[in-house]
């Protein structure tokens, strides 16, 4: 059983249910630690003022918010933690929304929620409910001193917290310049394109793809431990811009329809 | 227009197209600066090497690696960029998945694709894609590389243009054994039908924009305090709404609040 992170009780009205929240990210990147290429020697990070090049204890470092040019207002670490709010120990469920309405990109990072102290029950019947309306719960929750959003839906069988991006932090499309081509792709041209995503469709299954870069990495590593030479390799050339989408369509389907044969 | 984090190709079947990634989200959050305490000056981080007590510039700095022998392996970044070159400008797609199947789990970092440049055969085939993903409700999935980590994304239209999400691999998720609550005991169906009655009770349309982010309200707030010099001090535990002890009670109470509320 790993430790949970935090332990609370989600609101919803007059119903409580106890929860505990863990970590469902557990990194594979493969991790390196900063070193002096001339000597292989781990790289420090010191701390100088910028105004009188002495070194300085992180016991005299504050911060510091700008309020304009080189002018600070400097909070205390209790003036920060005075704006997390006093509600520490539960998610206070505001709403409940669709689920498949709410579009990924407000999903922000992923926690799991067990049953806390005597919960089995008001888990169980959370967890029944949500899955049977397909809904999700929308609320509020303090961890680490600062308030989130969060949303709370069924995953298996158990139930996920998502901290939330909120709006103001999600760019729209309209945010970003999109050029239009003077001619569009023509209707023969969509209709070939949807053809061949379709031939590409499957069953989504997550444990079918594995991190092969990592595994690269690791390769390298290995390589370089037993001294080899590390090269370079070629440079490919850049793609020209062609325009003619119809022969790349036509010449993708064919591949698709040969692989197909082949299995 | 913001600066793109990435560019390269996106490929489809024998279609490559051009793109610049842009991040969609934009951090609003507060940010603060370090300084020393006795002059309130900027603070510098600066890097030494610790073995020669020298500094070093950015250009000297390699990655270690340990060993299970206690020995390390340096690479290089020249090192490091031989890896699945490919990966690392190409966005393949591989298939297109439903996107009802894909639990929010797996999301990490949304972005925006656009079209790299204006030439006439990147701009038509990014159109085409944006017109045949568009009219489907199928995502792409496909993989890239960026910044020496590898991403699973899932690529579909938003707001008229490519919406790119990456996504974790499937044994970065922990796994969820021990979690769920033991045994396969239901809740009674007098229960579930007041749960359901009570979440369709206080269910809304999802409008993100309902939802202001109060802790940023708050931290200004504090911030302006600060300024004006006038003292900040924590607030109180707030007296807890603290829940009916019997969940069948608390239920018809909820219900009764929620359905009298409106």
């Amino acid at each position: 059983m790993p430790r949970s992170l935090w332990n609370g009780t989600i609101l919803v009205a007059a119903m409580g249910v106890p929860v505990k929240l863990y970590s469902a990210v557990q990194s594979q990147t493969v991790s390196f630690k900063e070193v002096h290429l001339e000597d292989g020697s781990p790289i420090e990070h010191r701390r100088f003022c910028s105004a009188e090049e002495v070194e300085v204890p992180y016991k005299e470092v504050v911060k510091g918010f700008e309020v304009g040019e080189n002018e600070y207002v400097v909070l205390e670490k209790d003036e920060i933690t005075a704006a997390a709010g006093g509600r520490t120990r539960y998610v206070d469920v505001e709403d409940f929304v669709e689920a498949d309405a709410i579009d990924p990109v407000y999903y922000n990072r992923a926690y799991y929620l067990g049953p806390g102290k005597d919960g089995d029950d008001a888990y169980r019947l959370l967890h029944a409910a949500l899955s049977k309306t397909g809904r999700a719960a929308i609320g509020r929750f303090t961890f680490h001193n600062k308030e989130y959003l969060a949303a709370i839906v069924p995953l298996g069988d158990i139930l996920a917290l998502h901290t939330m991006n909120f709006a103001d932090e999600v760019v729209s499309g309209g945010d970003l310049e999109l050029a239009e081509p003077q001619r569009g792709p023509t209707e023969r041209e969509v209709k070939m394109a949807g053809a061949l995503l379709t031939s590409l469709h499957e069953d989504f299954e997550p444990d079918r793809y594995r991190d092969e870069y990592r595994e690269a990495v690791l390769d390298l590593i290995g390589r370089k431990a037993a001294g080899e030479k590390i090269e370079a390799p070629a440079e490919e050339a850049p793609a020209e811009d062609d325009d003619d989408l119809m022969a790349a369509l036509q010449a993708s389907l064919d591949a698709g329809a040969q692989k197909k044969k082949g299995r | 227009m913001p600066r793109s984090l990435w560019s390269g190709s996106l490929s489809f079947g024998l279609i490559n197209v051009p793109v610049r990634l842009f991040s969609a989200r934009r951090d609003v959050g507060v940010h603060f600066n370090q300084l020393h305490e006795a002059d309130g000056a900027r603070i510098e981080t600066r890097r030494y090497c610790k073995e020669e007590d020298k500094q070093v510039g950015y250009d000297e700095i390699g990655s270690g690696y340990e060993l299970e022998d206690g020995g390390q392996v340096v690479l290089s970044d020249e090192d490091l960029a031989t890896v699945a070159p490919r990966k690392t400008r190409t966005i393949d797609i591989e298939a297109f998945v439903d996107l009802a199947e894909v639990e929010p789990v797996y999301f990490d970092h949304p972005y925006f694709l656009l079209p790299a440049g204006d030439g006439e055969g990147a701009l038509r085939a990014y159109q085409l894609l944006v017109e045949t993903m568009g009219a489907s409700e199928r995502a792409a999935l496909g993989r890239f590389v960026m910044r020496t980590k590898e991403s699973l994304v899932l690529i579909r239209v938003r707001d008229g243009r490519l919406a790119l999400t990456t996504m974790l691999f499937h044994d970065e998720l922990r796994p969820r054994d021990g979690i769920a609550p033991e045994g396969a005991k239901k809740p009674a169906s007098k229960a579930l039908d007041e749960a359901v009655a009570l979440i369709e009770a206080m269910s809304v349309d999802w409008d993100p924009a309902r939802y202001e982010d109060r802790y940023r309200e708050r931290l200004y707030d504090v911030i302006e305090r600060k300024k004006a010099g006038k003292t900040i001090k924590a607030p109180a535990e707030e007296k807890e709404t603290s829940p009916l002890p019997d969940l069948m009670a608390a239920l018809e109470e909820s219900l009764a609040a929620a359905r009298g509320g409106k």
